[in-house]
Order: structure tokens, then C-alpha cells, then sequence
């Protein structure tokens, strides 16, 4: 006895497995429950975009910061509820920690050629949809045009520097656990920061705010937040360190209580599906699959070099990094 | 005092005092209650590791002792501003008084957050002000804000006006004979001042002192942009630490470290009931209100004073929102070629949410209000006149969601709402009526604490000579009672419509499709780095309130005297 | 109207008894004094009465309803008994004629009769015209007339009336003591009346019941109470009494009276019927009971300690060697050449044997 349900998903899977099915699966009914860190226009747009191929899904939206979607998904898995079938937020390290506590769907027939190495969790629990990399940010009326990291530990940058606190930023604790491990910067490059009077705030707007009001003249910056502020009108420029500029890849990813999995998994498809990565892009965002041209702000051909992130060893060392940094910037 | 007991209380007395009971512990005690369970479990058992982890932590107990130092400091400031502020503008021939208290009040409805990014642009390397005067420091130096002090200016500049409000309510009942009394008896006016003003106000300023604290203590905003880059860790930014943490402890310890912001509430909770029950204040006579005492020569400094100080505490957080909103982009100096209204017809014409955010915080403020006023004074009542043990112990408990971060009391009433209430089969999940039940539960404390010092300042005799009358409780409350309170009940009122208004935390988490606020929406248009817009959103905001409290004085006539505290 | 009884009513608070088993029964239409200096237990009394507070132990009744006793207690809404508060309590939001009319408003009285009865009262207290006035605009008296007629519009079974005079001036105390007397004559309601002020008690008072520690001392009317006080508190409290030892010998030719021995001045004085005191005694003197002595009269040798003019007569206070610290008072005509420390021989006229 099957029941409509799970025919629908042996029917799916079987496409699937054959191969026959080009583009979309079959289309989907129901409703699905997204918690996503997106900003608002990205997450309406997505879900829209989404609507269009599988118009019988009912997309049910929940935005919010990725530090209150993660939190209010903890209260809803202790009251032994979780309410959303998908997941899309900021950084792999929480995806990577929801897997660990055994809550993410293995979806292993996701389409997953062309996606950047590292961008995709080898038991396919979460995928990465784009790549939101970390660089330098500067007022133009800073003095100096930096290109690497080390350029914000020159003795001149003392008081200039604006960061997001890895205390408060899921992001900015991967750039953390990322850096400190590299032989070329590590934590000797924090220890520089700090002795430079380097400023951890809470995220990367009130980073974009202190960088473009001139407060600071450089910033640890997220590179959609510069370059947006930038085309319209900021006084701000953003660089690609050489050293290579850590990402997030703000993944998406089923859970396992999903109610929904057929049109969770549909939803999945979408994102990693071409036109999923070129909405990306037209959002702005540098797409996870290779061989979608970059947005508009990056000039065809750039190669960004990406500062290779091993999530797994991230998530072991975040609290332990967290702690060290919370010991050297304070609160 | 008489003693408690309450013997063959009416029919419909037990009814209201069970109903009090019920709504306290639905609305106060249960959350807190699940949240501290949540504290002592981990991985489906019972355990102490989670405390044990918390009270080990060394940063916990700088946090704590940071918490202290910026909710003393900032009640401090705030009160001593509060009560001059209140003093001067009720009982001396200051002019134009009802403008000047519609101004000291409005900065309570811009966000904290807001208010301290202006400071810190107005005293920062780029203030357009300093630049102008030619002191801007240079860029990179260090904003002296970044720092405890920094944190006690703030709080003590935005929670001034919680004083404020508490204390005018009384101010405005005091019978001009008691100063005459003084007076007579060769008391010159700071004498009366000293030794009968205020030690009659003394139920004003414990309930202002409260509040004061209270919110100091609970404040993120400000904590969080002052705090954060000067390196001076509280515990509501400690919670917020843990809360970015990962895995399945992260609500345990937030629910340890939120039991220590409840013991340092709770614990200036019963401070301030020994203080409230030390004597009696009570004010056995009716009389006119109190002539002004004349300023004198000192008039116009002191006009001229409070006018520029009220200017900069409303103008500079103001001035930076709307600079802000008629620019395309953050940075960009505004002039002639840049000024733009973009952000405006985007908010008011594209983005569908933010009306929507509007008109449903505009009603869950008003609603939140009104509910608590109703609550508030028969719960006063009991908690003032009748003593009731078990509401003085619930009346702790109705502080603590105040007192919390709103992201806390936000997973705590998900913890306890996320499946349907049992019997009553109400599912309030992702529906706006858990965000109301949010509002209710934080803000209670906010209408309540006037409206308790509105009752100690009462004489008894009002209520008994009605019930010798033959009214019935309800009666003597609708009646009697209520239009006696109404000053104090509606400084309550407003305190909690001006904050849920722009309230963030707690809707951040409990929000859902169509029942955006308008926190939600500034806190999503900041997190894409679309300042302009939330300015945009603000300016309107506040254009909107000031519109409303401008209208209320139409209507104030009907109104029972002193209802209003910019009227006279 | 109604009688009001109370039955060995107690009230205690933690260890302190503020009322000591007090039993007094009220007749209909009478107005009763409850006296005694502040802290005898008399506005705990009145609260009892009026159901603000339980009784521990003991019954109130009013008319034929029991309201306190061991577990009833009929709530003060439900007594349809008046109070007239020492501090007035006029509800500042409402106007004089709101104020007054509140009892009709809570009885759901019909508008126009409503207004009727706020007018007559109005009339009856002096208020005409000052319907609309607010409670703060009035003067102390006018207030005090507010609270009056607010307590007798409700037509109520039993008027308390705490201390009402208290905040007045003196002239006007006067003016309302008489007031209330002409009230209490044409209405014929059952008053009770708090008061410390012994004057407004004997002016006002059908009976007095002296109250001190929470128990009643003596009930007695005014008249009874001055001649035959019940205690050596009772008559110091009451119409100036002093106190002195006595040698009581034995019954004098009138009946009433015994033979008694004040300072080896032999003088009739009256005593309680069948009284069998004999020996030590103490004796209640009142002002009238002492004079002057005619010469070779048997006299206490005195020496004055003061003297007060007061209009017509001389209060003469003086001290004798045979009756110890007590200060004797005594009224002298005009003129009267006394100074103080001149000696003095006074003469005992009447006196009262206590116990």
C-alpha cells in the first residue's frame, strides 16, 4: 500500500534514477514551510521564481536573521515540533551542526554537477546555492588601497579596522575558524588586529555603516552588502584579498520531519537547477555551479580565489575559537 | 497595615481574583516557568551541567557584574533627569510646557538602537555637526561612547522619560495645601521640595526607578552597538553570544544565563517593595492643583536649558534617521543633487510588508495597551489594597518577561505555544496572536508599575465610602476607581504602546506571513544593508505617532483631567 | 432606621486586642457618642461596624440582620449604612450633585427621582446651587456637608460619623455641631459618632460610650457620666473629674450617700446604690463640688497654682497638702483677688464614691 505520497516520490525517484527526466521533476502539490536568513526581496523572489515551476507548492515563508531562524528552530525542536520542511540560511557550519544532531534529509539524487568542490556536503544533506565570500571593504577616502589581509595588521591602521564579531556572526566564526587555522595568517594575525585597536561589531551591516559613514576606513565586509551599497551610491570600494577570500554558501537543505519531502526536494532541485543559480545571480550573488556567468559587479572571467574551508573541522573548532577570540576582543 | 484576610469575599470578587491569577500565571509565570525547565534539561534528561557550565564560565560573571554597573549607572541617570525634568515642568511657571513634554516623551518611540547609532554618528569622526565646528576627530579614533559610560548616557537619556511619565501622574494630584503647609511653617522651596514633595512622591519614583532598571538591565540595542565594539560584555549581549553558539545545549544555557538576569530583576523587585511598604503615602485630600512657583530671573536659563537638552535628546537620533532616509545610499553627504524620496515611495508604495507592518503594529501596540490598562487596574488593586499574597508572588514573576531579552521571551513562548493549548485546542502558533500574548506578557510590568503607585498615592476612604454606598467591586473599579487612576493608568498606556510600537526582538522570532511588525521589517531592510529604507520606515513612524498624540488632543476634553500628560 | 447591636465583639491584630470584648446596643433612632482618646479602639470599632474588617470574635447586628459574627461577614456594599469619613472622601472626578447621587446611581434610582432626592439633600445639608461644583473647589465645611448628605441620601439603616468635625475650625465646628443635632432630631436616624472631643460628645449625645485599650469603659448618658463615671479613667476623662483618697465611714442620713473623710474634712458624698465600701476609697470631685470656704468653714488648706480668667469667673487651680499631687479645680466669681502661691481654704461640697 502506497500512499499518494510516497507514490508520487517513487515516481519522482524512479525519473530520477533512469534519468529520464529532463529539467523539473513531476510537478508538486502541497505546502512547504522555508525558515531562511535571506534578505526579504531575495527569499520573495526565490519563492516566486520557484512558484512558477511547481505552481501547486504552497511556499510558507519565515525571515529572519540567521541567529533568530536557528534559535527559534531550537525552541521548536526542544517543544518537539519543527515546523520547517527547508532550511536556507547564511553559513554551512550550522547546516553541518543540524546534521551532526541527526535532523537533515540525505537527499542523494540532487543534481549536484557543475557545483563548486566544497559548496556540497558529501552525504548530501545541504547544498551550498551561492557563494557569499568575505573580503576587504574601504571608505574612498582611505588612505590606502589594501590587497591583502595582512595589509589591516600595518602599523597605520591602527583604530581603522571594522569587523563582524564571530561571537554574534555565524560567518564571521567560519572566517575565524578559517583563518586562525592557515599557517599564514592564524591566531598571531588576531593577536596584530587587536594590538591595532580592530573593532568587532555586531555583523556586517554595522560593519557597511561604519566603513561607508567614514568612521573606519576599512571593514571585514561580506561582498553583496559592499558592492549593493557601492551601486548605489556609497563611498565604498571592496576587495578580493590575494590570500583568497573565505565564503559562506548560504546552503539549503531538507529536514528530516519534513512533512513534504516531495516538494521540499522539488524546491531543492529548484535552487541548484540553472535557473535557481542565474536568480542568484541576477540577485547579485556569485552562483555555487560553475559556468553561470558572474553578476554584473564582477567582471566576466574573474577568478575569486576562494579560501578552501573544511566545514567539519569547523564546527569542532568554532566554540574553542570563539572562546580564545572572546578572551582577546572581549565582549 | 490590616491584615490579609479575606473573609467571605463576594462571588464576584473570587471570580476577578481567580481570573487575575490565571491571566498572571498564563502570561508571566508559565513562560518563565518552561524556560527554566529548559535550563535544567539536556538531551531529553534532567541535568546540571548547563548551569554548572554557566556559573564555571568566567564571562558570565563579568557580564553580570557589567549588567549591574550599566543598569545602576543608567537608572541613576535616568531618574535624576526624569525627576527634574518632572518637577520643573509641573510645579513652575515654565512655559509652554505641553510642548515640551510631548518632546521629552517622543524619543521614547525610536528604537534604542536607533537613538544610539545617531549618537555615535553625531560624536564620530564623520559628524556633518563636529566637521561644521571644525572638532571632528580624525578618522579611526576611538568614539568615547564605546564604553560603560557611553552605555549609562544612553540608557539614561532613553529611559529618562520612563521616570518621567511615572512621576508627572502623581506630581499633578498634589494638593497645593501641603506646600502651603510647608510653606507657612518657614520651609523655603527647596526644603518643600526636599521634605514634602518628594518623599510624597516616593510611590512615583520607586515605580519610575523600577522601570528604569528593569529596562536598563533587559536592554540589547544599546548594549549591543555600544557594548560590542567597546568591548564591554552584559548579560543580554552574553545571551545573544550563546544564542549564535551551535548545538543542542545552546537553549539551556541561554535559559541559565536569562535565570540570572530574572534573580538580579527580582532581586530590585523586592528592594523596592521594602522601600514601597516602609510608609504610607497616601494623600487624604482633595484640592486644587499646586500653584507654580514662580522661576523668576532663573526662567528663561532653565526654559532655555531643558529646551536645548530635549532638542539634542530628540534632534540628534531624529536628525540622523531622517539625513539618512533622503539619501539612495549609506555615506553618501546629503545636498541638493543627492536628497531623494526613493525611500520613501519604495517603503509607502513597492513594499507591500511595511504598510502592512504599520497598520499591524499600530493595532498590537493599542490592543497590547488597552488590555494591560484593563488588567492593570484591577490588579493593582488587589496587589496594592487587598495584599493577596499569591498575586504579590505572581506580581514578581510579571516582571521578569519584561526584563529578559525579547529574543528569550520569543522562544520561551514558542517552547510553551508551539502545539496547540491542551483543552482549549488554541493553536496561537504563526498566527499574530501569539505576538499579542508576546506583548501582553513583556509589557505587562510597563502599565502596571504607574498604576500601582497611582493606588499607593490614594486614599482608602474613596473606595470604602462607595462600597458604603452599596457599590459592588466592579462598580467601585469602573466608577470610582478607574477615573481616579486614569493619570497613572494612561502614563502606563502610553509607556506601552510607545514601546511595543517599535518593539524588535520579540517578533523577529514570532512573526509570520502577513503578520509582519514593523521591527520586523527594519530588522530585515538593516540585515540587507538597506539602512535607508528602515530609516525611511522610522521617520514615518514617528511622523505617524506624533500625528495620533497630536490628535489626542482634540478629544482630551472628554477625557478625565490629567489624562494626558501633555495636557494640563 | 434600625437598633445596632454588638455582642462581646473582638478584633485583635497579631498580639495587640484593639477591641476587648465591647458589647453596646444601640437603640433605634438614638445618637450614641463613642469616645476616647485616639488609639481606645474606636475607629476600629466603627470599621467593624461598617464591614470594612471581620470580627475575631462576637456578633454585630443591625436592625434583625446579623452582619458580623463567627463566619458571616456581610460585606459593607450589602449594610446600607452610612459613613461620613474624617477625611471626607469625595470622589475628585465627580461633581457635588455626582457625589451625592452616587448611592441612588449604584440602586439604579430612575434619573428624575435621582435628581429630586440630590436637590432635597442638598437642601437639607445648606448646599443649594452647588450641584455642579467639583469637591475642590469647595471649602472644608461645605466638603464636610458633601459627605453628609452623601451618607443620608441613601436613606441608610445606621450613620457612622468618624470624627466629621475634626478638620474644622472652631466656628464652625460650632455651627455643624448644631447641625447635626437639629439633623439627628428630624430625622430620627441612629447615628454613631466618633469622637475624641468629650464636648461634642456631651452636646451631641443621646448616650456616650467611653472606649480606652480597645474595651468600653462606661455607657452611660452624658448626665450619668459626669455624675456617676463608673472609673477613676472614665472620670478623669469626662467633665474635668479629679481624683482623691477618701476614709469612707458608713451610710449618711440620705440613703445615697456615705460619710466620707477627704483630708480630715468630713462631707456627705453620693455613692453607687448598695455599695458597701468601707474604709480606703477613692472619690471623683468635680469643679462645682469645691468652693471657697467661709471662714471657720472645715476647709482643705490649699495653696493656688494658677488661675485662668475665663469671661464672668476664675478657674482656679490649686494644690492641698492632704490630697497629694492632685491639681483641684474650681470656679470663683469675678472678682477675685487670687494670685498664684496665695493660700487657700476650700470647702467640699458634694463628691462621688467610685467602685
Amino acid at each position: 500500500m502506497f500512499s499518494r505520497l510516497q507514490r508520487v516520490m517513487l515516481l519522482g525517484g524512479l525519473i530520477l534514477a533512469t534519468g529520464l527526466g529532463p529539467g523539473p521533476t513531476a510537478a508538486q502539490t502541497g505546502k512547504i514551510v522555508l525558515y531562511t536568513s535571506q534578505p526579504d526581496r531575495d527569499a520573495a523572489q526565490t519563492v516566486a521564481e520557484f512558484r512558477k515551476v511547481h505552481p501547486g507548492v504552497d511556499v510558507e515563508i519565515f525571515r529572519s536573521g540567521t541567529t533568530e531562524v536557528m534559535s527559534k528552530l531550537a525552541a521548536e525542536i526542544a517543544a518537539g515540533q519543527p515546523k520547517p520542511d527547508v532550511l536556507l540560511i547564511a553559513d554551512a557550519v550550522s547546516m553541518e551542526a543540524l546534521k551532526r544532531d541527526g535532523r537533515l534529509l540525505a537527499y542523494a539524487e540532487a543534481k549536484i554537477d557543475g557545483f563548486r568542490a566544497g559548496s556540497i556536503d558529501k552525504d548530501r544533506t545541504y547544498f551550498g546555492s551561492k557563494l557569499i565570500t568575505t573580503g576587504i571593504a574601504y571608505n574612498t577616502a582611505a588612505k590606502l588601497k589594501p590587497e591583502s589581509w595582512l595589509d589591516l595588521v600595518r602599523p597605520e591602521m591602527k583604530g581603522q579596522v571594522s569587523m563582524p564579531s564571530p561571537l554574534y556572526s555565524g560567518a564571521a566564526a567560519i572566517m575565524l575558524s578559517a583563518m586562525a587555522a592557515r599557517p599564514d595568517v592564524g591566531w598571531g594575525y588576531f593577536d596584530k588586529l587587536r594590538a591595532l585597536d580592530a573593532q568587532a561589531v555586531r555583523g556586517n551591516g554595522a560593519v557597511l555603516k561604519s566603513v561607508a559613514s567614514g568612521e573606519k576606513s576599512y571593514g571585514v565586509l561580506v561582498d553583496f552588502m559592499a558592492l549593493t551599497a557601492k551601486a548605489k551610491g556609497s563611498p565604498i570600494e571592496f576587495v578580493f584579498p590575494k590570500e583568497g577570500a573565505p565564503a559562506v554558501t548560504e546552503p539549503v537543505a531538507i529536514l528530516k520531519t519534513s512533512g513534504n519531502p516531495a516538494a521540499a526536494k522539488a524546491f531543492v532541485d529548484f535552487i541548484l537547477s540553472d535557473d535557481g543559480q542565474k536568480l542568484a545571480v541576477s540577485q547579485g550573488y556569485v552562483p555555487a555551479k560553475t559556468g553561470i556567468p558572474n553578476p554584473s559587479w564582477l567582471p566576466a572571467g574573474t577568478q575569486i580565489n576562494l579560501m578552501p574551508l573544511d566545514i567539519a573541522a569547523i564546527l569542532a573548532a568554532t566554540e574553542g575559537d570563539k572562546r580564545r577570540f572572546a578572551g582577546m576582543f572581549g565582549g | 497595615m490590616r491584615a490579609v484576610s479575606l473573609p467571605e469575599t463576594r462571588h464576584g470578587e473570587r471570580t476577578l481574583l481567580v481570573t487575575l491569577v490565571l491571566v498572571i500565571a498564563a502570561l508571566s509565570a508559565l513562560p518563565v516557568l518552561r524556560l527554566l525547565i529548559e535550563g535544567f534539561s539536556l538531551a531529553g534528561g534532567l541535568s546540571l551541567a548547563p548551569l554548572r557550565r554557566a556559573l564555571d564560565d568566567p564571562a558570565t560573571w563579568v557580564a553580570t557584574r557589567n549588567s549591574f554597573e550599566t543598569a545602576i549607572g543608567g537608572t541613576v541617570l535616568a531618574v535624576i533627569l526624569g525627576t527634574v525634568v518632572a518637577l520643573t515642568v509641573s510645579l513652575t511657571d515654565f512655559r509652554a510646557r505641553h510642548a515640551f513634554v510631548f518632546c521629552f516623551v517622543l524619543p521614547l518611540m525610536i528604537a534604542p538602537q536607533v537613538t544610539a547609532l545617531a549618537w555615535l554618528q553625531v560624536t564620530g569622526p564623520a559628524s556633518p555637526l563636529l566637521q561644521m565646528l571644525g572638532l571632528a576627530p580624525p578618522m579611526g579614533s576611538k568614539n568615547p561612547l564605546y564604553s560603560r559610560e557611553g552605555i549609562i548616557l544612553l540608557l539614561g537619556i532613553q529611559y529618562a522619560p520612563l521616570v518621567f511619565l511615572t512621576l508627572r501622574a502623581g506630581l499633578r494630584q498634589l494638593p497645593r495645601e501641603m506646600i502651603e503647609a510647608a510653606q507657612a511653617a518657614g520651609a523655603g522651596r527647596w526644603v518643600v521640595l526636599r521634605t514634602v514633595i518628594l518623599p510624597l512622591m516616593t510611590p512615583g519614583l520607586i515605580a519610575g526607578t523600577a522601570l528604569a532598571f528593569v529596562s536598563s538591565i533587559g536592554n540589547f540595542g544599546i548594549a549591543a552597538l555600544l557594548g560590542i565594539p567597546g568591548k564591554y560584555v552584559v548579560l543580554p549581549t552574553l545571551i545573544y553570544q550563546r544564542l549564535a553558539g551551535l548545538g543542542p545545549s545552546v537553549l539551556s544555557e541561554v535559559a541559565v544565563l536569562s535565570m540570572i538576569v530574572g534573580i538580579i530583576a527580582a532581586g530590585g523587585i523586592l528592594v523596592q517593595d521594602v522601600l514601597a511598604r516602609r510608609s504610607d503615602y497616601r494623600i487624604a485630600t482633595t484640592s486644587i492643583a499646586a500653584r507654580p512657583f514662580p522661576l523668576g530671573r532663573w526662567r528663561r536659563p532653565v526654559e532655555t536649558f531643558a529646551w536645548t537638552f530635549t532638542a539634542l535628546v530628540l534632534a540628534i537620533p531624529l536628525l540622523g534617521l531622517v539625513i539618512m532616509s533622503l539619501v539612495p545610499a549609506y555615506g553618501v553627504a546629503l545636498n541638493w543633487g543627492t536628497a531623494t524620496f526613493a525611500n520613501y515611495a519604495y517603503v509607502l508604495v513597492e513594499h507591500a510588508a511595511a504598510k502592512r507592518a504599520l497598520f499591524n503594529s499600530m493595532w498590537l501596540a493599542g490592543t497590547a495597551a488597552a488590555l494591560i490598562v484593563v488588567v492593570s487596574i484591577p490588579l493593582a488593586y488587589f496587589l496594592v489594597w487587598r495584599r493577596s499574597r499569591l498575586l504579590r508572588v505572581l506580581g514578581l514573576a510579571a516582571e521578569l518577561p519584561y526584563v529578559l531579552p525579547g529574543v528569550v521571551l520569543a522562544i520561551a513562548l514558542i517552547l510553551l505555544l508551539l502545539k496547540p493549548i491542551p483543552l482549549l485546542g488554541l493553536a496561537l502558533y504563526n498566527t499574530v496572536w501569539i505576538i499579542l500574548v508576546a506583548y501582553l506578557a513583556r509589557f505587562l510590568v510597563l502599565g502596571l508599575k504607574p498604576i500601582i503607585s497611582g493606588y499607593q498615592q490614594l486614599d482608602r476612604g474613596l473606595e470604602e465610602a462607595a462600597q458604603v454606598a452599596g457599590a459592588r467591586l466592579f462598580q467601585r473599579l469602573r466608577q470610582i476607581l478607574a477615573p481616579i487612576v486614569a493619570p497613572a493608568a494612561a502614563a502606563g498606556a502610553l509607556l506601552v504602546f510607545l514601546t511595543a510600537f517599535n518593539e524588535l526582538t520579540v517578533s523577529a522570532l514570532l512573526w509570520s506571513s502577513g503578520a509582519e511588525t514593523l521591527g520586523v521589517v527594519v530588522f530585515s531592510f538593516e540585515q540587507a544593508g538597506e539602512s535607508n529604507y528602515a530609516a525611511a520606515l522610522a521617520v514615518l513612524t514617528v511622523a505617524l505617532t506624533v500625528g495620533l498624540m497630536g490628535a489626542t488632543a482634540g478629544f482630551a476634553r472628554r477625557l478625565p483631567e490629567g489624562v494626558l500628560p501633555w495636557r494640563d | 432606621m434600625a437598633r445596632l447591636t454588638l455582642e462581646s465583639v473582638s478584633r485583635r491584630f497579631g498580639a495587640f486586642t484593639a477591641l476587648d470584648r465591647v458589647s453596646i446596643d444601640v437603640a433605634d433612632g438614638e445618637l450614641l457618642a463613642v469616645l476616647g482618646p485616639s488609639g481606645c479602639g474606636k475607629t476600629t470599632l466603627l470599621r467593624a461596624v461598617a464591614g470594612f474588617d471581620p470580627v475575631d470574635e462576637g456578633a454585630i447586628t443591625i436592625g434583625e440582620r446579623r452582619v458580623s459574627a463567627a463566619g458571616i461577614h456581610v460585606p459593607p456594599e450589602e449594610r446600607r449604612v452610612g459613613i461620613v469619613f474624617q477625611s471626607y472622601a469625595l470622589w475628585p472626578h465627580m461633581s457635588v450633585a455626582e457625589n451625592v447621587g452616587y448611592p441612588l446611581r449604584v440602586a439604579k434610582t430612575p434619573v428624575p427621582e435621582r435628581q429630586r432626592r440630590v436637590d432635597e439633600t442638598l437642601a437639607l445639608v445648606g448646599l443649594t446651587g452647588f450641584n455642579t461644583r467639583k469637591p475642590a473647589e469647595l471649602s472644608g465645611g461645605q466638603r464636610q456637608r458633601v459627605a453628609l448628605a452623601r451618607c443620608l441620601v441613601m436613606t441608610p439603616s445606621l450613620v457612622l460619623l468618624d470624627e466629621p468635625l475634626a478638620n474644622l475650625d472652631v466656628h464652625l465646628r460650632h455651627a455643624m455641631e448644631a447641625e447635626l443635632a437639629s439633623l439627628h432630631r428630624r430625622t430620627a436616624m441612629t447615628m454613631i459618632y466618633i469622637t475624641h472631643d468629650q464636648a461634642e460628645a456631651m452636646a451631641l449625645a443621646d448616650r456616650i460610650a467611653v472606649m480606652d485599650n480597645g474595651a468600653v469603659l462606661q455607657l452611660a448618658s452624658p448626665s450619668m457620666l459626669y455624675r456617676e463615671p463608673a472609673s477613676e479613667t472614665v472620670a478623669r476623662f469626662i467633665g474635668e473629674g479629679m481624683v482623691v483618697d477618701a476614709d469612707i465611714a458608713g451610710r449618711a442620713a440620705d440613703a445615697t450617700r456615705r460619710h466620707a473623710t477627704i483630708g480630715s474634712i468630713p462631707v456627705a458624698i453620693r455613692a453607687p446604690a448598695g455599695s458597701r465600701v468601707e474604709g480606703g476609697a477613692r472619690v471623683c470631685l468635680r469643679p462645682r463640688d469645691l468652693a471657697i470656704a467661709a471662714p471657720g468653714e472645715p476647709a482643705l488648706e490649699a495653696h493656688v497654682v494658677r488661675t485662668l480668667y475665663r469671661g464672668g469667673a476664675f478657674r482656679i487651680e490649686a494644690r492641698a497638702g492632704a490630697t497629694g499631687d492632685e491639681i483641684l479645680r474650681l470656679d470663683a466669681p469675678e472678682p477675685c483677688g487670687l494670685k498664684p502661691g496665695d493660700a487657700v481654704r476650700l470647702a467640699l461640697k458634694d463628691g462621688w464614691l467610685l467602685g
